[in-house]
């Protein structure tokens, strides 16, 4: 069977292609369109994966849509209703958002594609996540726990996923928390609150928390209480998400938690206000983590298994994975490379697949790299026509070549084979250094990412070496190999890592097995025989404000902007004729 | 209007410290939007010498999205602090307009710098005026004495440009872009005056049709409580319904 499955109109819009059972094909809409977190139906993505199949839109069995607008759109309507008379100005902004093309799905699709009506089909946004999470997961059963801002009315849910011998597979929600009792929502309004954008900066968050401590947490708790069975409510008065689209805290919130940050104002640690911030963000980062934890552990108690599948967009909180993992009582954690509302797109598609057609389950391949590959010359053909001297190199030189710039201390672009599906580079459109000095750390942040200086890099290890250098409990490596977990870098190599050693002494490391990137891995084993230490520092390969690179073009443009030293793109190496001391500005006008 | 209106208009819309920072913010992020969409340009390209300027066009508006955003936070740092921005007036402070109503993979290289060419000059004659009014300011005047000297720059290149790949289509193609901004101004003018009607009568719509459905929400929504809820089994596996 042939199964489209596309998500759209919140954040992060994205399709995927399935082919008998197996991905062919996913990409975020952002990746082609170049608008960073793009959420417009993504006929760009669409028509790559229908391509990169070979197949017309005719030949399709079924077109699925990640939720049910309708539902959505109930959800939408009712809240505005409930905050009569003061909900106004969110209704008239409610309707006019959906009322435009976000209700009408069915109808978009079949203009775009020209499907029947009955071949394009609908899953509930939670089973969307749970599928990402249980479907891709190498287990046969697992309970399965997904959270995030809201999708219809779910913002919770637990239920559990089974594959059995003969192929068949069942995934079960079982309860749920509604709207508008939300962690995501919760996570969110503080990340609003601290001057970050929703739906991206989370992550500012989570790594601003740890120069905190966490003083308000009990303040948080006022915002969050557990009910009596176990799950949560919001205490509604703090916020006001839920009433306005002015704003997603509420007068009382201010009062309990000061002014808040505006948007352009720097983080200055050193200030007051700006140790204010950081343990607000380490506040509710811990309370976040107790919940979780607390559920995760009800959950393990109640289904008894040993593995838990993740989804949502909480799932990219790595500390609070972490935290999961250690104190649960589940063995193994399952989060998927993209457990946000992209990932949707090839969880909706298995969903229908495996539940609804009841198809036969097949494993499922344990990588992220679904998106367009590189073009091949195409660096080389760029690069000449600009008048840059361009290498060549075939098998292991590349490998020793690009090792070699790393262990001098350049800055290299990394582009291999298809791109990554979901957030995070995880090693084919990355950018790599030495992960030794704190220098490198702050020549990145000054001179190519262009972002706060509170914000970690990540370090990319071989998965078989992991421990060695990182203290990572049972189920610690599975879990990072998507850099899903953020774990504590061990003592005796805190000083070796400073550039990828945030200032609680951890990392968001990922562990990579040499069958999800044997080139990378590759890379890492040779930086190890020059350096000492087979660690690379690895961060996605954009700039700010920017999606991550997914054509040649992308990163050499990118490449031409920054202080990158080194761009290679499969087999070919470009390097800057003055080495990074000279501006992007002063190389363009080399 | 004559031309000292005029002056008396920029005069009063940056005379006030906050709003002035304010519109320099601004700024900074149409700037940063329009570099990006430049970079954008240049990948597109297939034309190498463009994409080295369209490269060295978009630096220069990172450039000067940190020139504006450098001076307006050194602005709102020296003023007592508010929580909420204050009262925005983009139309009466227009800066570039970046790109933003542009598709720049839809457009050809002849197209995109007759549009270019026409936003920067446009952009230079605003922040030649906003020179003007800010004697009182240098450090602001300056900023955008600096910016100004670049949209010289590229006023001059994308004319030459378009001269050298389209010789005889280059005033054509500038008359078009100029038709084509006036037709996007008055697209903006009309759906913001149909966003003012649709708030009009939608907001009519909510306070008077439907404050008995609002009634039973609120009632539904008392009953409701919180806490877990259970998933009806007939919700796993159906994939037909939009409900």
């Amino acid at each position: 069977m042939k199964i489209l499955g596309i998500s759209a109109h919140y954040h992060d819009s994205a399709a995927a292609l399935l082919v008998d059972g197996l991905p062919v094909a996913a990409v975020q809409e952002e990746r082609l369109s170049r608008r960073k977190n793009d959420a417009a139906f993504p006929l760009a993505a669409i028509e790559w994966c229908l391509d990169e199949g070979g197949i017309e839109p005719d030949e399709l069995d079924a077109v699925v849509f990640y939720e049910r607008p309708m539902l959505k759109f109930e959800r939408i309507l009712t809240t505005a209703l409930r905050a009569w008379p003061q909900g106004r100005k969110a209704f008239v902004h409610a309707m006019k958002n959906s009322l435009g093309e976000k209700i009408w799905v069915r109808g978009l699709i079949q203009a775009h594609l020209g499907v029947p009506r009955k071949k394009i089909l609908f899953t509930e946004h939670h089973q969307s996540h749970a599928a990402a999470a249980f479907l891709t997961a190498p287990t046969d059963e697992a309970a399965i726990l997904t959270t995030d801002g809201v999708g219809e009315w779910a913002t919770l849910t637990v239920g559990r996923g089974r594959r059995t011998p003969d192929g068949a597979t069942s995934i079960e929600l079982l309860r749920e928390v509604r709207w508008p009792h939300s962690l995501g929502m919760l996570y969110s309004t503080f990340t609003a609150f601290l001057g970050f954008s929703v739906n991206e900066g989370e992550y500012k968050v989570m790594g601003l928390a740890s120069y905190g401590t966490p003083r308000f947490a009990d303040a948080v708790r006022k915002t969050i209480q557990r009910t009596p069975d176990g799950a949560f409510s919001l205490d509604l008065s703090y916020f006001a998400y839920h009433t306005t689209v002015a704003s997603s805290y509420s007068k009382r919130f201010e009062e309990a938690f000061g002014p808040p940050r505006l948007s352009w104002e720097p983080i200055d640690l050193t200030t007051e206000d700006g140790q204010r911030y950081a343990d607000i963000a380490a506040s509710v980062q811990l309370v976040l983590e107790e919940i979780l934890v607390d559920l995760a552990r009800s959950l393990q108690r109640e289904t008894g298994l040993p593995d838990l599948c993740l989804g949502g967009g909480v799932a990219l909180n790595g500390v609070a994975n972490a935290r999961i993992l250690g104190e649960s009582g589940f063995e193994r954690l399952f989060v998927p490379p993209a457990p946000g509302d992209a990932g949707c797109a090839l969880g909706a598609a298995l969903y229908v697949d495996r539940v609804h057609f009841g198809n036969p389950d097949r494993p499922f391949p344990d990588h992220p790299f679904w998106g367009p590959p590189i073009g091949a010359g195409e660096l080389a053909r760029i690069a000449l026509e600009d008048g840059l001297p361009v290498e060549e190199f075939a098998g292991d030189a590349l490998i020793e070549r690009t090792a070699d710039d790393l262990a001098a201390g350049r800055i290299v672009g990394w582009m291999q084979g298809a791109s990554e599906l979901g957030p995070r580079a995880l090693g084919h459109r990355s950018i790599l250094a030495a992960p030794h000095s704190a220098e490198t750390r702050d020549r990145l942040n000054r001179d190519i990412k262009y972002r706060e200086e509170f914000r970690p890099f990540a370090p990319v290890v071989p998965a078989e070496l992991a421990h060695r250098y990182f203290e990572l409990p049972p189920g610690g490596v599975q879990l990072s190999r998507f850099m899903s977990g953020v774990f504590p870098v061990r003592s005796e190599w805190k000083a070796a890592l400073a550039a990828v050693t945030h200032v609680d002494g951890t990392a968001r490391l990922q562990a990579l097995p040499r069958e999800m990137a044997p080139r990378l891995h590759d890379l890492l084993h040779a930086y190890g025989r020059k350096s000492g230490v087979p660690v690379l520092l690895n961060t996605s390969f954009n700039l700010a404000g920017e999606p991550i690179v997914n054509r040649v073009v992308e990163g050499y443009s990118t490449f031409r902007r920054c202080g990158i030293d080194v761009l290679v793109a499969g087999d070919a190496r470009v390097a800057k004729r003055v080495w990074s001391r000279a501006t992007a500005e002063e190389e363009l006008e080399a | 209007m004559t031309p000292s209106v005029f002056s008396l208009v920029h005069w009063l819309v940056w005379r006030d410290p906050r709003r002035r920072a304010e519109n320099l913010l601004r700024f900074a992020e149409v700037e940063a939007d329009g570099g990006r969409d430049l970079v954008r340009a240049a990948e597109v390209t297939t034309d190498p010498n463009l994409r080295k300027l369209f490269l060295k066009h978009a630096l220069d508006e990172q450039r000067h999205a940190d020139l504006f955003r450098g001076r307006g936070l050194a602005l709102i740092r020296a003023l007592p602090r508010e929580g909420a921005a204050g009262i925005q007036a983009d139309w009466m402070t227009p800066g570039e307009r970046g790109l933003d109503d542009l598709r720049v993979e839809d457009e050809g290289d002849e197209k995109l710098l007759a549009f270019l060419h026409l936003s920067e000059k446009s952009a230079a004659k605003d922040f030649a005026n906003y020179v003007a009014v800010l004697g009182a300011d240098r450090p602001t005047q300056e900023v955008f004495e600096k910016v100004l000297h670049d949209e010289t720059f590229h006023m001059t290149y994308t004319k030459k440009e378009l001269e050298r790949m389209a010789p005889r289509r280059a005033g054509w193609r500038i008359w078009s872009a100029r038709l084509r901004r006036f037709w996007k101004a008055y697209l903006r003018l009309a759906s913001a005056l149909a966003g003012v009607f649709g708030f009009i009568v939608l907001t009519a719509q909510y306070l008077l049709v439907l404050p008995v459905f609002a009634w039973q929400a609120k009632r539904a929504e008392r009953r409701e409580g919180v806490g877990w809820r259970p998933i009806a089994p007939e919700r796993n596996g159906s994939a037909d319904r939009q409900y």
